[in-house]
């Protein structure tokens, strides 16, 4: 046995490696000492705060610096949205810092345009090309200028806008597969108030999910799986109860006391049944307002009826609505799969009534509405450019896709990590349409499916390396203003979007020039908060300016006279005969909308349910399976009106029958080797359907045929389909 | 300054999210191994997310997480097995510790560990460059036919000990923490001291709720469980 001496003597060996970390050798090759010198100890490390942009939630990080590099990633205790916690794919932005395949140099097409085959150009001769397009679109027709990029925030955000107004092009595109249009709407239509709420999880005492997956993607994962630790331990007495209803029993709805399988599309109906038992047993202290609704038709919303549409049982609903009304503050939360269903704003204005109705607007354990840009209001108008709402900008990207196709434009500039020629449906054809610009630029780090068309790509650096900031669109009360800065000198050779828009107006001269007066991004930000009198030094230190203080939530005009949402039925493309299950997609916990899939850690972190790793699958829950001849492990393949796909199937033992579901993300043609290869992309299953309030795109709307089909390999998880790991066992 | 490290997993908080392996992972020097040596599993994970499938009340399935570190077994049935002592029991710290560099890879102790936390380098696996540069310099990076494990992040634990020194104060409560239990989002991995009857995992310790993975095998882990809960009713 070793003494405390001995055990730190080998320890040593490990500052060894670190005092000798910026060498060539391998470590491995390296032999620790046993008994290292006494004065070896392990190397002092810098940490700097920023902000994470892994997801569109805004997470605050501190990152560790160690003689240069970029060690770790944690979260920032101070940030109110994830107090210091973070997901996995915050902890894997290392990978996308230090990927072997970012791009380093500006690309020039070297071969026929779509073909993704580029060569390396100095940055001189890049910003001449790009000059060059830029003045002579200027000239001749400035709105021939299409700028798409990802949701952008903060002073990026106010940076493109500024330099499309100013350049005379109304036609700047943010594209997010996952925009959260009908949540906009249904709020609209509910509370009065068009924004996302904040829901104070962790101060509720019951909570109910209709397909929300709020633990694992979604506005702000990370924000409410903390809130959710808070909400189930935090208070002495009080255990917070979970109820989940939806398609499929996700890594959220695990969480839950209680899943109720629903059929996709119908998460209104069960609201609505819920609604009814809550007037009906007078559980609902807005008595007026409820008997108004009982008059407008929720009389007719009886839980048996709401469980003839979704299949849950009657007396489930009317047990779920008892406890609902009587274990007050309560929250109803919807999330994607209600959302992105043809009839998604009916949906969720039904989840929303039944926060009206428990009267939990407003209060603690409810949901309210902040002013989450109250900080800004010298800004005037551009105060919301810096969190514009959180809109999927399907109908004007269509629009820009026909304009495309009839050769409006003449330059593109794209950016972001959406990547449209991946997320959007086939049907659309994007990428036809995309390359009948005659010139298109990319700002990217990595070569995607979108950004492998284009004529220059101009290298950006990582979230990592650039300054920036940010205002999370979910997850403090206008509290919090989050502020990056590089944690890392830049890693390759990149300029960032910002600083590129401002050098490019600063040529253009005249009113893009006047439009964006700094000398760069970092000039920008510095004036904007120093005018606002803020230390910078002390902000930055912090990752942000916290004030500490939430402004008064604003209460909601309509609180009062709640309107019954119309009733819709979700739509579903195919003929059920030739097309038997309804497709069930849902964005995948590691790799997000896609973006992650070319980070290894990503790839090989197992899905929480299906337990895969480095590939997808298809589920079906054992009845549907044996009725199709389908056993687990078995290919098949996944045929929809719109396209097929080959995949493995994993037996769901919890998902509504007549249901196939996938998870998105995999099957990238051009996103590096790691992404290569790993099965089909569901989202070319997609039509191109709309929901049918706010046109945006509606994911759950198609049906599809599985076909057995052999398959080369297998699906590779980490506990077996048998079940040899059973839960008795390790008790 | 003894300690008596511990770990709590509270599986009624466990989400399943997963972000304790990808920080473990970030934090340890785990190589990716891809998807045909993942497939003969010899995934390098230390720290894993088993998910099981249970039928409960109402003959609904349900699924359990179980967050699954290696175990820092008092009576660890690893140790025992080792043949030139390079894992052993670290008497200070009251962890199962290894030290690579004897390591031969009889790989006797993976196979007497009955929680298969235990993972071997089956080869020298590459970082392809530059994603080395990420590597944490506070341990060495494993080469083939050596076996690793969680280690209750021992940098960390070292780490903590030379600044309490250093100020000449104790250890506080919380001050250490492995990668996993610092990020898990909401707050189910706990760790700390079990000498300290303050600390947060003593006062856990109390739970009637506590178990431990396999306790019938005597085996004395130092992590320990706290049972899922399900509210009545529907």
């Amino acid at each position: 046995m070793l003494n405390r001496r001995g055990f730190l003597k080998i320890g040593g060996a490990t500052a060894f490696a670190a005092l000798f970390g910026g060498c060539e050798r391998l470590p491995k090759t390296l032999v620790p000492f046993v008994i290292p010198p006494e004065n070896y100890a392990l190397g002092e490390s810098l940490w700097y705060a920023s902000v994470c942009r892994q997801c569109p939630a805004g997470c605050g990080i501190v990152v560790r610096n160690s003689e240069g590099r970029a060690k770790k990633i944690e979260g920032n205790p101070l940030h109110p949205v994830n107090r210091g916690k973070l997901c996995a794919r915050g902890q894997a932005g290392l990978q996308a810092l230090y990927h072997p395949e970012r791009l380093g140099k500006p690309l020039k097409l070297d071969g026929p345009r779509g073909s993704g085959k580029f060569r390396e150009i100095p940055w001189e001769e890049a910003l001449r090309l790009l000059m060059t397009g830029l003045s002579s679109v200027r000239a001749e027709a400035p709105t021939a200028l299409l700028m798409l990029t990802d949701p952008m925030r903060g002073h990026r955000n106010l940076v493109s806008a500024r330099f499309m107004k100013a350049f005379g092009s109304p036609h700047r595109v943010a594209w997010d597969p996952f925009g959260q249009d009908a949540h906009l709407s249904a709020n609209e239509a509910v509370y009065g108030v068009r924004d996302l709420p904040e829901h104070d999880l962790a101060g509720t005492r019951y909570l109910l999910s209709f397909s929300g997956d709020f633990l694992e993607t979604g506005v702000s994962p990370v924000h409410f799986g903390h809130a959710y630790g808070r909400m189930r331990a935090a208070r002495p007495t009080v255990r917070g109860k979970f109820v989940h209803f939806g398609p499929r029993l996700s890594m959220t709805a695990a969480s839950a006391d209680a899943f109720l399988p629903v059929a996709p599309g119908t998460e209104g109906y069960a609201a609505l049944g819920i609604a009814h038992v809550m007037v009906r047993e007078k559980l609902t202290p807005a008595a007026a307002a409820a008997g108004r609704l009982w008059n407008a038709g929720l009389k007719e919303f009886t839980p048996e009826a709401a469980g003839k549409k979704t299949g849950a049982p009657a007396a489930d609903i009317e047990a779920v609505a008892r406890e609902f009304g009587s274990n007050q503050p309560g929250l109803a939360m919807a999330g994607d799969a209600a959302a992105s269903c043809t009839n998604g704003v009916f949906n969720l204005s039904a989840v929303g009534l039944l926060n009206l109705l428990a009267g939990n607007v407003g209060k603690p354990g409810g949901i309210s509405f902040p002013d989450r840009l109250a900080a800004f209001a010298s800004f005037g108008a551009e105060a919301k450019l810096l969190l514009p709402a959180a809109e999927s900008g399907y109908p004007a990207l269509r629009d820009a896709v026909e304009r495309m196709g009839k050769g409006a434009f003449r330059m593109a500039l794209l950016s972001g990590a959406t990547n449209p020629a991946f997320t959007l449906p086939p049907s659309l054809k994007f990428e036809e349409a995309l390359l009948k610009v005659p010139t298109i630029v990319s700002f990217a780090s990595f070569l995607d499916e979108t950004t492998s068309l284009s004529d220059l790509v101009l290298p950006t650096p990582t979230y990592l390396e650039e300054w920036g900031d940010d205002i999370a669109p979910a997850g403090h009360g206008g509290e919090a203003i989050t502020l990056g800065q590089p944690v890392v000198a830049p890693f390759r050779d990149t300029r960032s979007m910002p600083d590129v828009l401002i050098a490019a107006a600063k040529e253009l001269g005249g009113p893009a020039a006047a439009a964006l007066p700094w000398g760069s991004f970092r000039e920008c930000l510095d004036k904007a908060y120093a005018g606002m009198g803020i230390d910078l030094e002390e902000s930055h230190k912090n990752g942000g300016i916290f004030s500490g203080k939430a402004d008064a939530p604003r209460r909601a005009p309509k609180e009062g006279s709640p309107a019954l949402p119309k009733a819709a039925e979700a739509a579903f493309a195919g003929d059920p005969a030739r097309y038997p299950l309804v497709l069930h997609v849902y964005p995948s916990s590691a790799l997000s909308d896609g973006r992650g899939a070319n980070l290894p850690w990503l790839q090989e972190l197992p899905d929480p349910i299906a337990t895969a790793v480095w590939r997808n699958w298809v589920e079906v829950g054992p009845k549907t399976a044996a009725a199709l001849g389908l056993s687990d492990g078995d290919g098949v393949t996944v045929s929809s009106p719109f396209g097929s796909l080959q995949a493995f199937v994993f037996l769901h033992p919890a998902i509504a029958e007549g249901v196939a579901a996938m998870p998105l993300g995999q099957g990238h043609s051009r996103y590096g080797k790691y992404a290569a290869d790993r099965g089909g992309n569901p989202y070319a299953l997609l039509p191109a359907s709309v929901e049918s309030a706010t046109k945006a795109p509606a994911r759950h709307s198609t049906r599809v045929s599985l076909v057995k089909t052999r398959m080369k390999g297998a699906l590779v998880r980490t506990v077996h389909p048998e079940g040899q790991w059973l839960y008795e066992n390790i008790l | 300054m003894k300690r008596r490290w511990a770990m709590v997993i509270d599986m009624d908080l466990c989400t399943g999210c997963g972000a304790c392996v990808a920080a473990c992972v970030a934090e340890n020097n785990t190589p990716t191994v891809g998807e045909s040596e993942a497939g003969k599993g010899r995934l390098m994970q230390w720290i894993r997310v088993v998910r099981y499938f249970r039928k409960e009340e109402h003959d609904e399935t349900r699924a359990i997480f179980v967050a699954t570190p290696c175990m820092h077994c008092e009576k660890a049935p690893c140790e025992i097995v080792c043949p030139v002592y390079a894992t052993y029991h670290d008497e200070d710290d009251h962890v199962n510790a290894m030290v690579y560099n004897r390591c031969i890879g009889t790989r006797y102790c993976g196979n007497n560990c009955p929680y298969s936390v235990r993972v071997f380098n089956w080869w020298d696996y590459k970082r392809e460059k530059p994603l080395d540069e990420q590597l944490n310099p506070d341990l060495t990076v494993r080469s083939r036919g050596v076996m690793e494990k969680c280690s209750y992040c021992i940098q960390r634990i070292r780490r903590g000990k030379e600044t309490a020194l250093s100020e000449g104060r104790p250890i506080r409560d919380g001050e250490v923490l492995p990668a996993c239990a610092q990020t898990c989002p909401p707050g189910a991995i706990r760790f700390g001291d079990l000498d300290d009857p303050e600390s947060a995992v003593s006062r856990m310790m109390k739970d009637p709720r506590r178990f431990r993975l396999m306790e019938h095998l005597g085996t004395e882990p130092s992590t320990v469980y706290l049972k899922k809960m399900r509210a009545p009713g529907r």
